[in-house]
């Protein structure tokens, strides 16, 4: 991983290259409104208002971000150590069923120590299912894309047969018992469902950032994604390393599974991620794994997919344009070279380094 | 007598380098003309323009009376002036002939688009006939040898008419016997009246094979002379810009104490060439042993197992009477040992991090450097520091990217923090490869003073002179055996060189 400097990524060139990468997918989201039919101008507004004014729609916007944010940073932390982890929705699976299990079979504990239980069921259980494939890359040499990617379904399945079975509520839905009050994270902006999570959420995220600058096992794990080479050779073991950095990467995304079961949720329905953790691979992908930028990107994903439903209920522009226009932005945030623009303050030295190249 | 090629006021600029800044050089027919400077001078570079490889940012070259300047001037128009290089990697298709090698791109053809070959083998013939160039013409290029295929380089040039041949240190990935052999083709072909530039930056061969010299240092034109009105000291001296103090007197190790030993040690490699059978030596207390061997005879497979990076699969390795073999690089430094691995590109540091942080990271496990798996900045920053003073690496500053210094000063963090690591046997690989004259004596002086102070040492290099000069004993590695050992007194290159390919026992 590139050491990231902040000041080259707060300069005037890249501050506008970002800014316009962001704007062209809403011109060329707003040609495709006006194309359809429908006001752009007005599209655009309801989808502000749908995604920040009101207590329902901020409130939703923040809900929406806290699983995006951590399953983001669940995918940077394995990036670190240059491994592709794809299996994230399997342990934010995990973490919620586990979580779920713990919120309604643990009974008769106060609040603060069912919570915490709670938690530790699901970060436990998203860690254990990430680390198997990490082991099963460093000692076996199975390809981490593939296995995680299966880990997911297998995760999927195993959490519809516990939802179906053993920890059914017996009820139409598919859908487990509800967890105890005890175990609930408390609402912030009723009617929303944004919740209590939601600073325990920046809280890690500020942790995992610490950890990966300034700790020895941070230390190991970048060292081991720039040059596994050097890493082993300096005797420190860069399968192991791996290893861990799934295992931290399975605690964060099953984290993230537990925020939505006891904040969101209450219990956990079949389907109820629908492939959220891609969100947050996408939010981890255009911020480059730059820590400093995932927060913004993750937001303004959870940002967009609240305003879309807002968009839609009044203006009729279906939600699947906010999927269109993400997909556009990931685009062109990842073309970083499309846009490249230069200023050129020095025109003749910078024509004499443009022949060289 | 006129020059042929005629370069003025060379400038080139790449990203973040000038690489070229004033460059001139004159080159008259029928002269072996050696260019000269350390590493990064810019003689390759100069070479490139002239070979059009590069646009120029400004400066001319004239070619047999046609001047060309800035732009406009492109390998095409090099290759119908008749020059040609022959480069550091070999620019050859493994899976095809010797022959259809050397043809490719120039196929002659009879009617019907059907290749020629025995009218190319005809042409091919007459080179190899007058300057003794000997290649099988029908082998696969990936079974012959690298001096072969070194060979194969010059015909190609020759046959696509080339007339002044620009040689990029040629003799690096050559035995002595086949330099030799090079030597007497490239006179033949002087002889007989081809023009050729010999770029390198080792003074024995220049001397040896150069008509006239021409001196760069960074990036500049500094003085070109006769060979006959010069020595090696003059010539170290103009690259590197001041007096260069030479080896001081190698010091004998007395002790008889066994450090570290090896017995039927057998290592698998991917490779036939490398696979080390039944290798056994022993180094004792202060002493140097050299392992001489022409590159990809094993050596990287021997360091790499001894150092736990590489599965051994039979036999011992000892280092202070405790059995290595199995244990992980971690226990193995542990144990006392330290290792300048042979490519601090690959292994040796981590360009993308901080001096301080490659300086560390072999201790990065010492509570010193941070308590509940926090680590200390300051402390690394004050360690960091000692060892930059300590061994004048420049520039000095430990939060400096490793990827922003020179090739010298990057190996000297590597020695620097090996040196600190070791705690009595230091495998030394290739340690002044790609690092100038002045880092060279640097790195040698401090291995020679850990010597001094009773540090035994196994020092693996494909450079023989490094061999001679600090070895106290020399054991040559050939196929992955070992064919030879030396007691380092009146063993000179030739008989060396030999004992290398397999030849004397000794």
């Amino acid at each position: 991983m590139k050491r990231i400097n902040p000041a080259s990524i707060f300069n005037f060139t890249s501050i506008f290259n970002f800014i316009f990468s962001l704007l062209l997918p809403f011109v060329l989201g707003a040609i495709v409104v006006a194309l359809l039919g429908h006001d752009p101008q007005e599209a655009l507004r309801e989808l502000f208002r749908g995604a920040f004014v009101g207590r329902l729609s901020l409130g939703t916007t923040l809900q929406k971000w806290v699983p995006i944010l951590l399953t983001g940073l669940a995918f940077c932390i394995t990036s670190q150590v240059r491994y592709f982890n794809i299996g994230v929705e399997g342990c934010f699976y995990m973490g919620a069923l586990f979580s779920a299990g713990a919120g309604f079979l643990i009974t008769g504990l106060p609040w603060y120590f069912h919570i915490p239980s709670c938690f530790f069921a699901g970060v436990l259980a998203g860690s254990v299912w990430a680390a198997i494939p990490g082991v099963l890359r460093v000692y076996w040499q199975v390809n981490e894309s593939c296995s995680t990617i299966m880990f997911n379904y297998v995760a999927i399945q195993f959490a519809g047969f516990m939802i179906v079975n053993p920890w059914s509520a017996k009820s139409a839905a598919s859908q487990t018992m509800p967890i105890l009050p005890s175990a609930a994270l408390s609402r912030l902006m009723p009617p929303s469902r944004a919740n209590s999570g939601l600073f325990i959420a920046l809280a890690l995220y500020a942790a995992v950032f610490w950890i990966i600058r300034k700790t020895r096992l941070g230390f190991k794990m970048r060292s081991t994604g720039a040059n596994p080479f050097f890493t082993d050779y300096m005797g420190i073991d860069s399968r192991r390393v791996v290893v861990l950095a799934t295992a931290l990467s399975g605690a964060v995304g099953g984290f993230a599974g537990s925020v939505e079961t006891m904040g969101v949720y209450g219990n956990i329905i079949d389907g109820f991620s629908g492939w959220l953790a891609f969100d947050g691979m996408l939010a981890a992908l255009i911020s480059k794994n730059n820590l400093w930028l995932l927060p913004v990107y993750s937001f303004m994903i959870a940002a967009l997919k609240t305003g879309a439903l807002g968009m839609e209920r009044f203006t009729g522009v279906p939600k699947a344009l906010i999927d269109t226009i993400i997909a556009i932005l990931i685009i062109f945030l990842s073309m970083d070279n499309l846009f490249r623009f230069r200023f050129h303050f020095h025109f003749p030295r910078r024509k004499s380094e443009e022949k060289a190249r | 007598m006129d020059p042929v090629v005629q370069m003025r006021n060379i400038h080139k600029q790449f990203p973040h380098v000038k690489a070229v800044d004033g460059g001139r050089i004159d080159i008259q027919a029928g002269e072996i003309h050696a260019l000269i400077g350390e590493n990064g001078a810019g003689k390759s570079t100069l070479m490139r323009l002239l070979y059009g490889m590069y646009p120029l940012d400004s400066g001319t070259i004239s070619v047999g009376g046609n001047v060309f300047s800035a732009p406009g001037y492109s390998t095409k128009e090099a290759i119908r002036m008749g020059i040609g290089m022959v480069h550091q990697e070999f620019m050859l298709v493994n899976e095809l002939t010797v022959l259809e090698n050397v043809i490719l791109g120039f196929e002659p053809t009879l009617r019907g688009g059907r290749l020629d070959f025995s009218r190319a083998e005809e042409n091919i013939g007459r080179y190899i006939e007058d300057y003794g160039l000997d290649v099988p013409l029908g082998r696969t290029v990936k079974t012959i040898s690298v001096g072969t295929a070194q060979r194969v380089e010059i015909i190609k040039t020759l046959y696509r008419g080339a007339e002044l041949l620009i040689l990029d240190e040629p003799t690096a990935v050559l035995t002595p016997q086949e330099t030799e052999q090079l030597f007497s083709i490239l006179r033949t072909m002087r002889d007989g009246g081809k023009t050729i530039v010999f770029i390198s930056h080792k003074l024995g061969e220049i001397m040896e094979i150069g008509d006239r010299i021409t001196v760069m240092r960074a990036g500049k034109y500094v003085t070109t002379l006769n060979k006959k009105d010069t020595n090696p000291a003059e010539l170290a001296s103009l690259m590197v810009g001041r007096e260069v103090p030479g080896d001081k007197p190698r010091v004998r190790a007395a002790s008889t104490e066994t450090v570290f030993s090896v017995e039927h040690l057998y290592v698998a490699s991917d490779r036939e060439l490398s696979t080390l059978r039944d290798v056994s030596f022993s180094i004792r207390r202060g002493e140097v042993l050299g392992i001489a061997g022409v590159d990809g005879n094993g050596q990287s497979e021997l360091i790499e197992a001894l150092t736990g990076l590489r599965k051994i699969q039979g036999g011992t390795a000892r280092l202070f009477g405790r059995n290595i073999v199995g244990e992980k690089p971690r226990a193995i430094r542990a144990a006392g040992l330290g290792h300048i691995p042979e490519d601090r590109n690959v292994r040796g540091l981590n360009k993308d991090f901080t001096a301080a942080e490659n300086l560390f990271a072999a201790r990065i496990d010492e509570p010193r450097f941070g308590g509940w798996g926090i680590l200390r900045k300051g402390a690394i920053l004050g360690y960091a520091k000692n060892l930059i003073e300590t061994f004048d690496i420049r520039p000095a500053a430990p939060e400096v990217r490793v990827a922003a210094l020179s090739g010298g000063n990057a190996q000297k963090i590597v020695v620097a923090r090996e040196i600190d690591a070791e705690k009595g046997f230091l495998i030394a690989c290739q340690p002044t490869r790609g690092v100038d004259v002045g880092a060279i004596q640097a790195i040698r002086d401090t291995l020679n003073q850990a010597k001094a102070r009773g540090v035994s040492i196994l020092l693996v290099s494909t450079d023989l002179d490094e061999i001679l000069t600090m070895s106290d004993r020399i054991v040559t590695l050939y196929k992955g055996r070992i064919t030879s050992e030396l007691v380092n007194e009146n063993v000179n290159i030739e008989s060396l060189g030999l004992a290398m390919m397999g030849g004397a026992q000794s």
